[in-house]
């Protein structure tokens, strides 16, 4: 069989994106007007014009039927989220292969989910959308707000992520001269990612073992509605 | 999807000689499966891990071929073990690392492909048709079920007619699972209805797999097709003699014995399926049968001695007439007879014992064991031993003789064999038979009964002396053994030792060559020293250190 060098993972550049197939921003909206209160999350097309935005928040607050009010407030939180992925997108971002695990704990109505998994931050081909529908699929979660709860949540963890990388790496460029780059760059990024060598190394498995199943499996709980009403609750006291 | 197709799928792939393995179903679009090899398709539909076009990520750590053989393996074989289950991405996840959006491409990939959730009945909506035809294959790699019993195989093929089309066994079944319990007393299990065969007529497949005659009935559409394949034993449970002898036949067959001693009546009833000759040619070919017997035949002495002692007395109704002594006589030829065999040989014990157990109750049995054993060695043998003891009757008694003398002349033309034996045994036995019926015997009748008696005396004698020949031979085969083995340890322990004197030579001459070498280096040593020392006296005052070094050296080496 052929080694494949473990040490030299192929690596390229492109301008930075959500390291996904499709480049949808995650917006997270939550905004509060009069005592009443607006909770959302969606991705974004970044591509699309800035009028859409207006659109969406004019048309969202008609069919909620949310005071007009709202519109401002959500024009300008997803703006400012638009224009904060906007302002990494000139830069270099570094493609190659980083296993992170990432966590999902979300309350969605009253389905209550909490899963682990590993997610190939270099994978371009990912899709999270794709996944939480399986994810939904095969535990039988009928709510349908569930599944993209979940892509909008590994899509903030994915945003998060990449954002860093990317930080780092600005970082590193500027003080190029005084430290050696890689290392600082990567120490902090890498401290979370999978150790390659443990599990895809020549000796490794990549079976896991079975006490550490139950880190990585989905549970989900669907808690009565008077339950999830309280949380509410106590969730806006805080 | 139906397993009767599957089988006989299998049946046409599937070597007959292979042991019966596993059985999974996969659609035929997907026949390139194979455990120990990669195909061109899996290449082509998961570019990540092979490299070429659209694999971005390949030649990084977790994308290599090998990689992608532990993810399809462990997927493939987490389906198999339950089959029926629809086997769920989620499920997989959890158990292998790797990247959840590679991890989902695969099994994307053999879901489509039928190499899993293929048989799974649970459907979702996506769930694909079946294909048109279906090939099976059995796994090489890590088998989590049992196998099936062997009767598996021949139920899917032949019970694909009968029962309905999804028939699957449950996993981890044994065979009492699912063919019941077989318990001493019941007839044959019905391998189809899995009912007791009550009639006891059982067909029995080329396999061991018994089929009731119910069943058979039933199933006489397929019949034709099972003739081909197999061969239809008519059984009833007086015909046996051709059928071998299963593991639970053998098991309860030795526990009759051990529960009814030597009493082939109620072992034969314990193991029922077989009749009492078998039984006993079946214990006398295990290998510890004897052993066995003979404890046994131990434990029931006494009772083997009131037999004797009633042998005795139907010996003495037989022979009316005939005195008490030549009775005595008789029984005492036996004893010496045995005591001679049970010396010289412990092989013949078992056989020997049958007999004098079985003359108790039938005497053409007595009959039939006596001319068995006499074709057991040569005419010649038989002949001499018959004359013996015809002589030695002769000489105890006068009237033997005279009785003898009349037989032969009955008998002049037929030349002794061991045929003749059995023939005038019959004989015997028709004579014995009118004797009981009649009442009022007349004096020619009443020699004729003495006369017949010493015959079976004489037959009696004639195999014991046959017996003891037998095992005089034996006996002196196995000591020539003995000395032949006993010889060859004697030969090969000198050689041991010859061996081994060998060894300590050559170990004495390299500890010479070795003391002569550090003789030699001794000698230069000195010499060495003695050159040191000279050059020193030469050049000027040595140092005391070194002289007294070298007095020290000159010391230990002079004597």
């Amino acid at each position: 069989m052929k080694t494949v060098s473990l040490g030299a993972p192929r690596s390229s550049t492109v301008k930075f994106r959500m390291p996904t197939r499709d480049n949808l921003v995650p917006i997270r909206v939550d905004i509060e007007v009069d005592g009443q209160r607006y909770r959302d999350a969606f991705t974004w097309n970044p591509r699309d014009p800035d009028s859409e935005v207006i659109t969406f928040a004019k048309r969202t607050a008609k069919e909620l039927k949310l005071p007009a009010t709202f519109v401002p407030q959500m024009l300008h939180s997803i703006q400012g989220q638009l224009a904060e992925f906007r302002s990494y997108e000139g830069q270099e971002m570094q493609v190659k292969e980083k296993i992170m695990p990432l966590k999902i704990d979300l309350r969605v109505n009253n389905t209550i989910v909490r899963d682990q998994f590993l997610w190939d931050i270099g994978n371009l081909e990912s899709d999270p959308e794709e996944f939480a529908r399986t994810l939904c699929d095969d535990l039988n979660i009928t709510d349908p707000e569930v599944g993209p709860a979940i892509a909008v949540c590994i899509r903030e963890q994915l945003y998060e992520i990449a954002s860093q990388t990317v930080s780092a790496m600005r970082e590193a460029k500027m003080s190029k001269k005084r430290r050696a780059p890689e290392f600082a760059s990567n120490s902090k990024a890498m401290n979370n990612a999978v150790d390659m060598f443990k599990y895809f190394g020549s000796k490794g498995s990549v079976i896991r073992k079975r006490k550490e199943w139950y880190l990585y499996e989905p549970v989900v709980d669907v808690v009565p509605k008077e339950e999830a009403a309280v949380v509410d609750a106590k969730e806006q006291l805080k | 999807m139906s397993p009767a197709a599957a089988g006989a799928a299998s049946s046409g792939e599937a070597p007959p000689s292979r042991p019966p393995r596993e059985l999974y179903t996969i659609p035929a679009s997907s026949g390139w499966f194979r455990w120990d090899d990669i195909h061109e398709t899996e290449r082509q539909a998961l570019p990540d891990f092979f490299g070429g076009a659209g694999g971005t990520g390949f030649g990084t750590a977790s994308r290599n071929p090998r990689i992608y053989r532990e993810y399809r393996d462990y997927i493939i074989n987490k389906y198999r073990e339950d089959p029926a289950r629809r086997l769920t991405f989620t499920e997989v996840r959890k158990a292998l690392v790797g990247d959840a959006t590679l991890l989902r491409k695969l099994f994307g990939f053999l879901d489509a492909f039928g190499l899993i959730n293929f048989s799974a009945t649970s459907s979702r909506p996506a769930a694909q048709q079946p294909g048109p035809g279906a090939v099976v294959e059995a796994p090489l790699g890590l088998q989590v079920t049992p196998r099936p019993p062997a009767s598996y195989f021949a139920e899917e093929r032949l019970g694909g007619g009968t029962g309905d089309g999804a028939f699957r066994l449950p996993q981890l079944t044994s065979y009492t699972d699912v063919f019941g319990e077989w318990a001493p007393g019941k007839g044959p299990i019905c391998g189809f209805c899995g009912e007791e065969c009550k009639d006891g007529k059982v067909e029995t497949l080329k396999d061991g797999f018994k089929v009731c005659s119910t069943c058979c009935k039933t199933n006489s559409t397929n019949k034709e097709e099972a003739n081909k394949c197999s061969i239809v034993k008519k059984e009833s449970s007086d015909n046996h003699a051709s059928s071998a002898w299963t593991d639970a036949e053998t098991l309860l067959l030795l526990e009759g014995v051990l529960k009814h001693g030597d009493d082939w009546d109620l072992i034969t009833q314990h193991v029922r399926t077989k009749n009492k000759t078998e039984c006993i040619a079946r214990l006398i070919q295990l290998p510890f049968g004897e052993h066995m017997l003979g404890n046994i035949n131990g434990k029931s002495d006494s009772r083997f001695q009131t037999n004797q002692t009633t042998d005795g007395k139907t010996n003495h109704f037989i022979v009316k007439d005939a005195s008490s002594q030549s009775t005595d006589m008789v029984d005492g030829m036996q004893i010496d007879g045995e005591e001679d065999g049970a010396d010289k040989l412990v092989e013949d014990h078992p056989s020997k014992r049958r007999r004098l157990c079985s003359s108790i109750d039938v005497t053409s049995s007595l009959m039939e064991q006596l001319a068995l054993l006499t074709t057991a060695v040569s005419p010649d043998v038989v002949a001499a031993a018959a004359a013996a003891s015809v002589k030695a009757l002769g000489n105890e008694n006068p009237q033997a003789k005279k009785a003898f003398h009349f037989i032969e002349k009955e008998y002049q033309v037929k030349s002794f064999s061991s045929n003749h034996v059995q023939e005038s045994d019959c004989n015997v036995g028709n004579k014995e038979a009118e004797m009981h019926g009649q009442t009022v015997p007349d004096e020619k009748m009443e020699k004729k009964f003495i006369s017949t008696a010493y015959q079976v005396r004489a037959a009696v004698g004639t195999a014991v002396g046959v017996a003891a020949a037998r095992a005089k031979m034996l006996v002196d085969q196995e000591e020539r053994e003995m000395e032949l083995l006993m010889a060859s340890i004697i030969e090969t322990q000198l050689r041991k030792i010859q061996y081994k004197i060998k060894h300590f030579d050559e170990l004495e001459l390299i500890m010479d060559q070795e003391y002569n070498t550090i003789q030699q280096i001794k000698e230069s040593l000195m010499k060495e020293w003695q050159t040191v020392l000279e050059r020193a006296f030469q050049t000027g005052a040595p140092l005391q250190r070194d002289e007294v070094l070298t007095r020290l050296f000159l010391d230990r080496s002079t004597p």
